[in-house]
């Protein structure tokens, strides 16, 4: 049983041992032929230009400024929209929980172009707004957000009301500390969506000052004929490395939240 | 799957109360105004642009270009700006990976920048969306070949900014070996020399040929336009792939898979035909300029003398495919003025060896050729050379779909044995279908 872990194990890290060690080898070393796995003739220089001369820490704030507005946004208003969702009663409620639910069938790209129309009518084009307004809420963390929140007895918010708490009080402070696992799942899972999107920012931000990473990446290091593999190995190891911070810290949430609602 | 959807549908939910279904009428109304736009300019008809004023260039003007173009062009604006006090040009590098889209959506969002640089291939995509280019711009010291990719249905659109052509490149020291000192120039001689490379130098095959998936068809244009094969006929209304001398060419191209000198299943890994090339296992394939620098990188030092490059063998011609990026202002530019200006600026046959100098781009203008740091070298000579005989493929909007039921008819023949002639028949009414969009 531990060798056959084991072995998945090894499949699983493989990919990333070959990306970390190529990320210290020469173009030439990478195209040669029988594959080396340890760097024959390490080198930092993939490292060295993506500090100096290509100024990652530029594109590495903007992907954060992004990512967090991005996750802030889904924490506050799929929790809201899922809360009227699953506790409120008003007319017209399960009408738009259908249309949430539709939405979520709609595929990205038949959306794409329409959703640049609209952003660069409110001139928005270029700007922060344009990079994270578009995100703030997804249907997938609505849906993510009600079914929790159905599970939360009745008798508890009742309980509250009846001491006096207004609904916001209810939201904020009876129903909110109780939703922490679904609340990881979601902050984790837009973080990665927002850290990982290649296109619309590529769209969006139309000069270089506000590109996100996965853009920059892809900019300096894969030509129209040519890649040039170090450059890019070493880049996806720096736009990884927070990501495995971030999920290495809240695993044991990931985890629990996973079992819990029984959605990854 | 989760995140894609999750980062790409989200946008319903800008106004979480009671507005989404305003908001989903809404971005259909714009979706439809954007497509809306372009109506009632250039399909077909030829149209010319108003002149350029005169006087230095002033104004603010915007560039999108690609990849290494879009890095390296900043330095050389300078020089622009320097001249042309008033000026100020902005550079925004785009990759390459997603460039269309970006151009796509650019478009229809009515942000396009006043210059971009437009691959080739991508010409009849947008053309709409292009101001034609006005007489005062000269392009007699382009390549002909080249301009005649800026063509749509009649109208030009831009300039060639650089140019690249396929050639053969092949390793001299074994053909040495196999008993020619020389490169053959025609069909049968190339046929013979990849054998002999084969029988007497020890190479596992003679040569390495795209034996089909994405843009096979495009890849082998050069063995197409050499045999004197034309893709459509001369007013563009009829594809004309059901011919005699395609049928040839693709009866040629397929003998060095049914001969065994050429792999049916190459492969396509980063680097495993640079490292076949240095090892002497393919020691032949045809290519663009940027695999000197590849195999400068994958062979080491003193590499460069084991192989050479040259022209594309010869039939009828020796016709080779131009590729290359074009240079176009967009309708909606607020300073159209000042971008031909740059644009003319841009392809002044100095200018045009500096850019050489800084990114190895080949230079569109030819008398930019005479400079030593081009005519002095020999692979590059080779380059100019097969540049005055380079075609283009029909710049129509459905040559894409085209191309793509080519390369699954040469995917048939080079895997499955199909007959050429049949093939050619299926793709000929296939294409009938798809028309030629006139």
């Amino acid at each position: 049983m531990y060798v056959l872990l084991l072995l998945a194990v090894a499949a699983t890290l493989l990919p990333f041992a070959w990306m970390l060690l190529g990320s210290f080898k020469t173009q030439g070393e990478l195209l040669r032929r029988p594959v080396t796995w340890w760097p024959q003739e390490g080198t930092l220089a993939n490292y060295i230009s993506w500090f100096t001369e290509l100024h990652i820490d530029k594109f590495f704030a903007n992907s954060l400024i992004v990512a967090v507005v991005t996750v802030l946004g889904n924490l506050l208003f799929c929790s809201m929209i899922g809360y009227a969702l699953a506790k409120m009663s008003f007319p017209g409620k399960r009408f738009l929980f259908l249309l949430v639910m539709v939405t979520l069938m709609v595929p990205g790209v038949v959306t794409f172009v329409p959703l640049f129309v609209m952003v660069s009518k409110l001139g928005l084009v270029s700007t922060y707004p344009a990079l994270f307004l578009p995100f703030l809420a997804s249907p997938v963390g609505v849906f993510l957000m009600r079914q929790f929140m159905l599970g939360i007895p009745d008798s508890i918010i009742e309980a509250a009301r009846i001491d006096g708490a207004g609904e916001f009080r209810i939201f904020t402070r009876v129903v909110m500390p109780l939703c922490g696992p679904p609340l990881a799942t979601l902050g984790i899972l837009t973080f990665l969506g927002s850290w990982n999107n290649f296109l619309w920012p590529l769209v969006a931000a139309q000069s270089e000052d506000m590109y996100t990473l996965p853009v920059a990446l892809s900019l300096f290091s894969t030509g129209q004929n040519a890649t040039n593999y170090g450059l890019l190995l070493a880049g996806s190891v720096l736009v990884i490395t927070p990501i495995v911070a971030l999920f290495v810290a809240l695993q044991r949430f990931f985890i629990q939240s996973v079992a819990a609602t029984g959605i990854k | 799957m989760f995140k894609k959807r999750a980062a790409l549908s989200a946008p319903r939910m800008l106004h979480p109360s009671a507005t989404k279904a305003a908001a989903i009428g809404l971005s259909a109304a714009l979706l439809l105004t954007a497509c809306g736009r372009d109506n009632g300019s250039g399909s077909g008809s030829t149209e010319s642009a108003s002149p350029i004023a005169s006087g230095p260039a002033t104004g603010t003007v915007t560039v999108w270009a690609q990849g290494a173009e879009g890095t390296a062009l900043p330095a050389l604006a300078k020089e622009f700006e320097a001249a042309n006090p008033g000026v100020k040009v902005n550079v925004t590098a785009i990759p390459w990976d997603a460039a269309h889209n970006k151009y796509q959506t650019a478009i229809a969002g009515g942000t396009t920048p006043d210059i971009a640089q437009m691959g080739t291939t991508w010409m009849s995509d947008f053309s709409d969306a292009f101001e034609a280019t006005p007489s005062a711009v000269d392009t007699d010291d382009i390549f002909p070949g080249s301009v005649k990719s800026t063509d749509v249905g009649g109208t030009k659109y831009g300039v060639p900014w650089y140019v690249d052509a396929n050639v053969v490149f092949y390793r001299s020291d074994l053909a040495a070996r196999a008993g020619h000192e020389t490169f053959p120039t025609d069909w049968d001689g190339f046929k013979s020399l990849a054998k002999d490379l084969q029988s007497k130098a020890g190479a596992k095959y003679g040569v390495a040929l795209p034996a089909g998936g994405a843009d096979s068809f495009q890849r082998i244009l050069p063995f197409v336009w050499s045999g004197g094969a034309q893709l459509v006929n001369k007013d563009s209304t009829k594809w004309t792939l059901d011919t005699p001398e395609l049928a040839e060419a693709l009866n040629y191209y397929n003998s060095f898979f049914t001969e065994g000198i050429a792999d049916k299943n190459p492969a396509t890994g980063a680097g495993a035909a640079e490292s076949a090339f240095v090892n002497g296992s393919v020691p032949m394939w045809i290519g663009g300029p940027s695999g000197i620098g590849e195999l400068e990188k994958a062979g080491g030092a003193g590499f460069a003398d084991k192989y050479k490059v040259a022209l594309v063998p010869k039939q009828k011609s020796a016709t080779s495919f131009a590729g290359g990026s074009n240079l176009v202002v967009f309708k909606k530019s607020q300073n159209r003025d000042a971008a031909w200006k740059f644009i003319q600026w841009l392809t002044q046959p100095e200018i045009q060896v500096k850019w050489y100098k800084a990114t190895g781009d080949l230079p569109a203008s030819q008398s930019a050729w005479k400079d030593p740091s081009l005519s002095g070298d020999s692979k590059l000579a080779v380059f100019g050379d097969q540049l005055k005989d380079v075609n283009s493929p029909p710049s129509l909007t459905t040559w894409t779909q085209v191309s793509a039921a080519a390369d699954t008819q040469l995917e048939q023949i080079v895997k499955a044995g199909k007959d050429p002639a049949s093939a050619l028949k299926e793709l000929q009414s296939t294409a009938d279908t798809i028309g030629t969009g006139r």
